[in-house]
């Protein structure tokens, strides 16, 4: 028997991290023409941010020595695993510290890197955010602390304390939904504005831009850290939903899994991210639950789940460039001067 | 009357061209001065030094502002926007998948809504909507109400051409430089648009700088105009005396 709310739970879950992802995505690449080639980078950032901080503070305020007992031994994880438990308010202060330091940690990141990306070129900046996101996760299975190639396990989450697993998973699901629709007003306010506006124009033509006195290089700063910051909380949220971190998590293919929803779901539309993000997720799933049912046992689902992504993009960018939504005009009271004009000059 | 822009021997090359030959030209305060001259004589070329594009190998550029004339070629462009110089550009620069009402929009500079703490919060609707008025004011008055909402891409050369000459009117600048306004303009809108270069004149104290090859229209609304030949200056004055020089006919006839 096919477990249907659990399928559901895990599943909503999963779509609501990616929806941050294509959200923020479609907000750097599709609205403002930052090609972000680099999501992983911060996705990454923001989930080694949560769960480092929440392992060794976990382990520190309970007493122990993280010099001995670091929390990527063994006797770490065992500890972590019969403390998650045992204090209520300090997982959900460590939850909520955590997101924090994950959009600031990533954030800040993002607007640092825009300094020199942004001087390289609009072609190389992808392929800079690209590398940057491979040197991080090399540096990462190299770097101790945080568990160098096994990363980091056992993390406490926020509801750890709850017995049962179906309140704790639906606790956790709609503390995402919540993220989720907090990332989505923010995006469509920003999108929605004369702000939203300014930065179509500079994707647009940069030189014609800056002619018009804007200040091409601080507005792309500020688009990747609004966009950074919101995708290391869906890199915090990762984190405690698998309760585990690895290097293995934060491949380019990542990045690329959610160009190919928000060039589905259409660029510069954010409703689009979200159709988007459902339809590869619920693929995604499929695939899983079918590569071995087709008797595909040779290659891995992650293999077949590659190939297909890309052949969707190449697809996508040959028959249908604008996506399922096309992107629309700024929503602004703009529009209804417009539509008050137009119709005035109908009657008279 | 005092001159707004003034530039002093400007010359410019690029790599064994001379663009410009010590240049020497002044446009008045409330003026409307005209610029022509066959094609490669360097008309854009001083548009892009008075603009920042391109900073000049000799001379120098002077701009009027509040406390008196000051320096500006070797600003960047977006700093010389913001003393109050806008221009329109040979080739339209618009940005093709905005809407034309957009493309006005997003001209004015440090609109409210542009900074990202006050999009977030709102409160930036009234100026928008300011904005918005006038944009749709000058676009009635150019028969583009209809296009208000149609993608720039999808618009005609000639739509195109006027829109750009329309989004320049948006931002509240002092002078204006016009490049090639009425290019493949229809004769009865060239004339509405210059007509409307009058009227801002008039009513707002605005100066226009205007590169045009329709010499028959321009020279029915310009005071001065000026004639450049392989980047030297070869004859100014007013337009009927100008245009009448054997010299600038014949540059104009030869085609040398």
């Amino acid at each position: 028997m096919i477990d249907v709310v659990g399928f559901l739970v895990s599943w909503l879950t999963l779509l609501g991290i990616y929806s941050i992802l294509a959200l923020t995505l479609n907000f750097e690449s599709g609205v403002s023409g930052v090609t972000n080639f680099g999501k992983v980078l911060f996705y990454g950032v923001g989930a080694y941010t949560a769960a480092a901080l929440t392992v060794y503070l976990v382990l520190i305020l309970n007493g122990f020595d993280v010099g001995r007992t670091p929390p990527y031994s063994v006797e770490g994880i065992v500890a972590l695993g019969q403390l998650a438990g045992q204090n209520p308010a300090l997982n959900l202060a460590l939850f909520a510290l955590s997101l924090v330091l994950a959009f600031l940690a990533a954030g800040l990141l993002g607007y640092l890197l825009s300094y020199p990306i942004l001087r390289v070129g609009p072609a190389f900046v992808g392929f800079t955010l690209l590398s940057s996101g491979e040197l991080m996760r090399i540096f990462l299975q190299h770097f101790e602390p945080v568990g160098a190639s096994k990363g980091l396990m056992s993390i406490p989450g926020p509801f750890a304390w709850v017995p049962e697993p179906r309140v704790r998973e639906l606790a956790f699901l709609g503390v995402v939904l919540a993220l989720l629709a907090l990332t989505y007003v923010v995006m469509d306010r920003l999108v929605n504005s004369p702000l939203g506006r300014t930065l179509r124009a500079v994707r647009e033509d940069e030189v014609a831009a800056l002619c018009l006195g804007k200040h091409v290089p601080r507005l792309k700063a500020t688009v990747l850290f609004i966009g950074s910051g919101f995708t290391g909380v869906a890199g915090a949220l990762l984190a405690y939903y698998l309760t585990a971190v690895n290097p293995g998590m934060f491949v380019p293919a990542v990045t690329f899994n959610v160009w190919a929803m928000i060039i589905l779901g259409g660029m510069g539309n954010l409703r689009g991210s979200l159709v988007g993000a459902v339809l590869l997720t619920l693929f995604d799933r499929l695939l899983t639950f079918l590569t071995p049912q087709l008797g595909i046992t040779v290659i891995s689902p992650d293999y077949v789940r590659w190939f297909s992504v890309g052949l969707l993009i190449v697809a996508l960018l040959l028959l249908r460039p604008q996506g399922l939504l096309p992107e629309e005009p700024v929503r602004t009271p703009a529009l209804e001067e417009l539509e008050v004009a137009l119709r005035g000059g109908g009657s008279g | 009357m005092a001159s707004i822009l003034e530039v002093n021997s400007v010359s410019k090359k690029f790599g064994g061209v001379v663009a410009l030959e010590e240049v020497t030209l002044s446009v008045p305060e409330r003026g409307i001065v005209g610029l022509i001259g066959p094609n490669g004589s360097g008309k854009t070329t001083l548009f892009n030094v008075v603009t920042g594009f391109h900073v000049p190998d000799k001379g120098e550029v002077w701009f009027r502002n509040q406390g008196g004339m000051e320096r500006i070629d070797g600003l960047n462009p977006n700093e010389v926007f913001a003393r109050g110089i806008v221009r329109t550009f040979q080739v339209p620069r618009l940005f093709k998948n905005l809407t034309v009402l957009e493309n006005l929009l997003v001209t004015p500079r440090n609109q409210l809504g542009e900074r990202p703490l006050a999009a977030l919060r709102r409160g930036w609707e009234r100026e928008e909507r300011e904005l918005a008025r006038r944009a749709i004011e000058l676009l009635k008055r150019f028969d583009l109400l209809p296009y208000a909402n149609t993608r720039v891409s999808e618009l005609s050369a000639a739509h195109i051409k006027l829109v750009e000459t329309v989004r320049g009117l948006m931002t509240p600048a002092r002078l204006y430089l016009l490049d090639e306004p009425a290019a493949g303009v229809e004769a009865g809108v060239a004339h509405r648009l210059f007509s409307l270069v009058r009227e801002l004149r008039e009513r707002e104290g605005l100066t226009f700088f205007i590169v045009e090859h329709r010499i028959e229209i321009l020279t029915r609304y310009v005071d001065y105009l000026y004639v450049l030949h392989n980047g030297k200056l070869l004859a100014e004055g007013k337009p009927e005396e100008v245009i009448s020089d054997p010299r600038v006919v014949e540059a104009y006839i030869g085609g040398g």
